[in-house]
């Protein structure tokens, strides 16, 4: 009896400890603290101590790696309790971990973040289901500058869901965490032995384009073995580059139309296809990363995200923009940006964190990492980012950046996420021989269509 | 006392039976009125609820929990009727109705005390002082032990106790009791939070008191009566447990599949759409150069053809991965089965380190198939993984003979969708034998000794008595094991995940590792289509039940024949 006693006691004790440790339980009132107004280094303005808050505030994003994850908890202890909140920084999952899932899932559930990170590519899902808090008012207090960050975001951030045109007096979902684009990592050892154009050079010189390219694959091909002269991942985005590089792409401008099937597009589409037939890349879907690190593959196109990993290898490398297209050139512009849940009891500390989070300050110290680049246009962040070497030519990725890319967009009116499956399984059985050209182009968009303007 | 049963406590202790119904106890009464009040809040819950004002619930659900609330409602006065009329009955419904009242009281006043979301942060707190378990442990050690230190006993066992002592209250402290407390006794007179409380409080009294022996006395209670209560008492946990986080889930899955619900705002009823879309085909003839969207109705598209003939879908998606599962089971189901089979009769015998043997082969199924995945993912890699570097090897080895020289394949495991599936196969496999291995082994220690005796006897030979007496006393086994690989192959979903992800889709190469649970995902999380998922999970639930009853049967059908 004695012996139960204490372990109900204990039992009870530890269910009272846990009443200690849920701080957030007693915040029903709105916060009062107000937002800063400064709109760079928000971090330090209207400080108040560490610890007195009784706001707390639960903020998550996907890392890369765990370095990366290492600077988010970093920064979020540093500016913990500098605008009147406490901060909890969760590290979400992998692409392979359900990142969305478990998002999806709390807000379901009413238990998600108060801030949290997602795709460029979601924003329309989660923005028309009004699950997301549009923070324009709370923004044109705080004294925010839309012109600060990259136009091609800030574009798809001030839509209204509603008409899917950019309406930028009312909308403003978020502040882009980061942007990225692709950029082609080379083996300069491999390109040496093979005795074939530097593509660096040929960049400088203005003569980077497809036939290059085909050149120095057919250069790199020539060395026979187990090399492969070119490498790329599988998803939308490697695909799209042939199209848009094309002049061609997934959307109208208006997008309410596929022109998966347009000539341009079919073009960009036949000569990836004809390069891979003529065997100067690695099978289409093997994860040509680990493949590039084990020094087998010559140019291997990846975003700026790859750095990190990539970093570790041990022959000479570096990085050049992609080759231009017939229409000129091409790339993507990739993002991601915090938003604010829509149901937090703090909506204006909710947007400070977001400011302090996109600040060149934090946007710097997680660049640093090499995966990212700053989302403000700010020649102060671009000459810093300049600095992350290796690789040397960091060049690469910000001309991806400025020479018109295409920017990673939601599809406000149709349904991305069954648009994008469909096209990369289709465009996949292309390239991988299983189905013709013609065949694509005579019945993708029939196929498809329905997803573009349902 | 022969013709009625014996009279028994609830509470499982026996006392002597009663013939006569001694004087009401001094509490009943205000038990009664307490379920009485139980009785008048369920049913007012019930009007609300359905009026809409109390909880914000929509379409079905609304009614599902005011009908929820008529019930408890019901059995509430029905127990009041019993209970004065001193009957069992009304016993049993009052032991019941208190107890989950105090089970969703007490978790409703705990929610809403927050003890649930600040459990994490405990966790957090108890791993900064998880080390002075160390120092309980000493405590604990010298106190049970003290008889072994002679005259120093009584000693030891006080400074046994003090140290334990207080190495409980260091971690007690460290994981903020002292705060923890003063939050309870601040929360504690919110009013959310007092009124759960409270009526977990009365509830619980309620219940105590009528689980007393007194009580079993008075409402005579039979010993199969007690035994009754006493069983759905200790299965309680379970019970609950399962409906709370098991059939409710799964019954809500159901409603949410009649609905175009994408998991984030009001659930819209669509009847029986979703299932039409998934079933949804056309038959029809089409010309040679015709498009097969000039013969298909709007929203099909092609899902096969053949000559003229050809056969369209709403939802292609649906059949291409039931046609990837038919085929994966098809091969996954034999080669997790027949291998375990040959290495359970391998590990059944009598050699040295057999068993550090099958604790080998049960690995792979205790392994996390995310590590596992990824680690044949690496493999895997058609240029620079072990697997093809490995064929290149052999093959080399090969070509030292005279007059070979063959070039090795290559395969590429997962990017090519004819290979794509097979190399899921084998992984499957690789990781299900070890289990089936272990069940195999313990159908086949469980074999009589005696027929192995006899066949030797008989003169038969090893592979004779294998497959004369083992195969056949294996049948129980057998029907369990591919039963059970079936189900777990048809489940498909992790393997597919972490393999092609996140440079291909799970579905793989042109749709070639799509599988019912890949299609669910993406339907669910990934295009918000709650609804639809939900559907695809009924369906392929009515699969697997159909195949579990199939071999259950056929189960019954050798328990009969043996």
């Amino acid at each position: 009896m004695k012996k139960k006693l204490v372990l109900l006691f204990a039992v009870l004790a530890l269910v009272a400890a846990a009443c200690g440790g849920d701080d957030d339980a007693t915040d029903d009132s709105p916060a009062t603290t107000a937002a800063p107004a400064a709109t760079e280094a928000p971090a330090t303005t209207d400080a108040a101590p560490a610890g007195d808050s009784d706001v707390t505030l639960r903020w998550r994003t996907r890392p890369d790696n765990d370095q990366e994850a290492g600077v988010y908890r970093s920064v979020s202890e540093s500016l913990s309790g500098t605008f009147g909140a406490t901060l909890e920084y969760e590290a979400g999952g992998t692409e392979t971990e359900g990142y969305q899932q478990a998002l999806l899932t709390q807000l379901s559930g009413g238990t998600a973040p108060d801030v949290f990170w997602i795709p460029g590519a979601e924003i329309a899902n989660f923005a028309s289901r009004g699950v997301i808090l549009n923070a324009r008012e709370l923004a044109d207090a705080a004294g925010h500058n839309d012109a600060d960050f990259y136009p091609g975001p800030m574009t798809e951030l001030t839509t209204d869901p509603a008409t899917g045109a950019q309406d930028a007096a009312n909308y403003l979902w978020g502040l882009p965490r980061d942007v990225s684009a692709f950029g082609l990592y080379l083996n300069l050892d491999l390109i040496a032995e093979a005795g074939a154009e530097d593509p660096r050079d040929l960049a400088a010189a203005g003569e980077w384009d497809w036939d290059a390219f085909r050149r120095v694959s057919e250069d790199l091909a020539a060395l026979g073995g187990d090399v492969s002269p070119y490498g790329q991942s599988s998803w939308w985005g490697p695909i799209g580059y042939w199209m848009n590089a094309a002049g061609g792409g997934f959307y109208n401008d208006a997008k309410d139309q596929c022109t998966l099937d347009s000539t341009e597009s079919i073009a960009g589409l036949q000569f990836v296809t004809d390069f891979y037939a003529d065997g100067l890349a690695l099978t289409f879907g093997e994860d040509p990363e680990p493949v590039f690190k084990a020094g087998n593959v010559g140019m291997f196109q990846n975003g700026r995200w790859a750095t990190p990993g990539i970093r570790e290898v041990t022959f000479n490398w570096d990085v050049v923009k992609l080759p231009d297209g017939p229409a000129g050139p091409s790339n993507w512009l990739f993002w991601g940006a915090y938003v604010i849940n829509a149901n937090t009891e703090h909506p204006e500390e909710a947007w400070a964190l977001v400011q302090a989070l996109t600040s060149a300050e934090v946007q710097g110290q997680v660049a640093e990492l090499g995966a990212n680049i700053p989302s403000r246009v700010s020649q102060a962040a671009l000459d810093a980012f300049l600095t992350f070497t290796p690789p040397e030519n960091n060049q690469a990725f910000l001309d991806g950046l400025s020479e018109g890319p295409t920017t990673e967009a939601p599809d406000w009116l149709g349904d991305w996420p069954s648009y994008s499956s469909g096209l990369t399984t289709e465009v996949g059985a292309v390239i991988s021989g299983a189905r013709s050209v013609d065949d694509f182009q005579a019945n993708i968009c029939a196929e498809l269509g329905e997803f573009v303007n349902p | 006392m022969a013709d009625r049963p014996e009279t028994i406590s609830a509470s499982g202790s026996s006392p002597p039976p009663i013939k006569e119904r001694g004087a009401a106890p001094q509490w009943l009464m205000p038990v009664i009125a307490w379920q009485a009040v139980l009785g008048v809040a369920a049913l007012l819950g019930a009007v609300l609820v359905a009026a809409g004002t109390l909880w914000d619930l929509s379409g079905l659900a609304k009614w599902i929990v005011a009908a929820l609330l008529l019930v408890i409602a019901f059995a509430a006065a029905l127990g009041v009727r019993d209970l004065l009329a001193g009957k069992h009955r009304g016993r049993a419904i009052g032991i019941i109705l208190n107890y989950l009242v105090v089970v969703v009281s007490g978790f409703a006043a705990l929610q809403n005390m927050g003890v649930f979301r600040g459990l994490d942060a405990l966790g957090d707190n108890f791993f900064n002082v998880a080390w002075v378990l160390v120092i309980v442990a000493v405590g604990w050690v010298l106190a049970t032990q003290a008889e072994r230190f002679g005259g120093l006993e009584s000693k030891v066992r006080l400074a046994g106790r003090v140290v334990a002592g207080v190495g409980v209250a260091w971690i007690l402290l460290g994981v903020g009791l002292l705060p923890g407390l003063l939050e309870f006794v601040v929360r504690l007179v919110e009013l959310d939070v007092l009124v759960p409380m409270l009526v977990a409080v009365a509830a619980g009294v309620a219940f105590w008191l009528l689980r007393k022996d007194e009580a079993g006395f008075y409402f005579k209670t039979s010993r199969d009566q007690a035994e009754a209560l006493d069983g759905f008492l200790f299965a309680s946990p379970n019970v609950i447990g399962f409906l709370a986080f098991f059939a409710g889930p799964l019954l809500f899955s159901l409603y949410v599949s009649f609905t175009s619900w994408d998991g984030l705002t009001e659930l819209q009823w669509v009847g029986v759409d979703n299932y039409a879309r998934i079933f949804g085909l056309q038959f029809t003839s089409i010309d040679t150069g015709q498009l097969a969207a000039d013969v298909l109705k709007d929203g099909y598209t092609e899902l096969m053809r053949v000559g003229d003939f050809i056969i369209g879908a709403r939802d292609r998606l649906f059949w291409v991965g039931l046609r990837n599962i038919v085929v994966f089971g098809l091969f996954a189901v034999p080669l997790a089965v027949m291998p375990a089979l040959a290495l359970a009769a391998l590990l059944n015998q009598k050699l040295p380190g057999v068993k550090f043997f099958r604790a080998v082969y049960f690995i792979p199924s205790v392994a996390g198939v995310v590590g596992i995945a990824l680690i044949w993912k690496q493999l895997y890699n058609a240029t620079v993984g072990f697997i093809n570097y490995g064929i290149v090897r052999l093959w080399d080895l090969i070509n030292l003979l005279p007059g070979a020289d063959f070039e090795p394949p290559q395969p590429e495991w997962l990017s090519n969708s004819r290979v794509a599936l097979f190399s899921v196969v084998i992984v499957f496999a690789w990781q299900t034998i070890g289990f089936n291995t272990v069940l195999y082994l313990a159908g086949m220690q469980g074999i009589d000794s005696s027929l192995y005796e006899a066949a030797s006897i008989d003169g038969a030979g090893k592979w004779q008595t294998f497959r004369k007496i083992t195969i056949p006393m294996l049948r129980p086994t057998t029907l369990f094991v591919v039963a059970t690989t079936t189900i777990l192959a048809l489940q498909l979903f992790n393997e597919p995940y972490i393999l092609f992800q996140p440079q291909q889709q799970p579905s793989g190469p042109n749709n070639a590792t799509l599988t019912p649970v890949v299609q669910l995902y993406q339907e669910g999380f990934q295009r918000f289509n709650q609804g639809f998922a939900s559907a695809l999970a009924w369906v392929l639930f009515a699969i697997i039940f159909a195949i579990t009853i199939f071999y259950f049967r056929r189960q019954s059908e050798d328990e009969v024949g043996a």
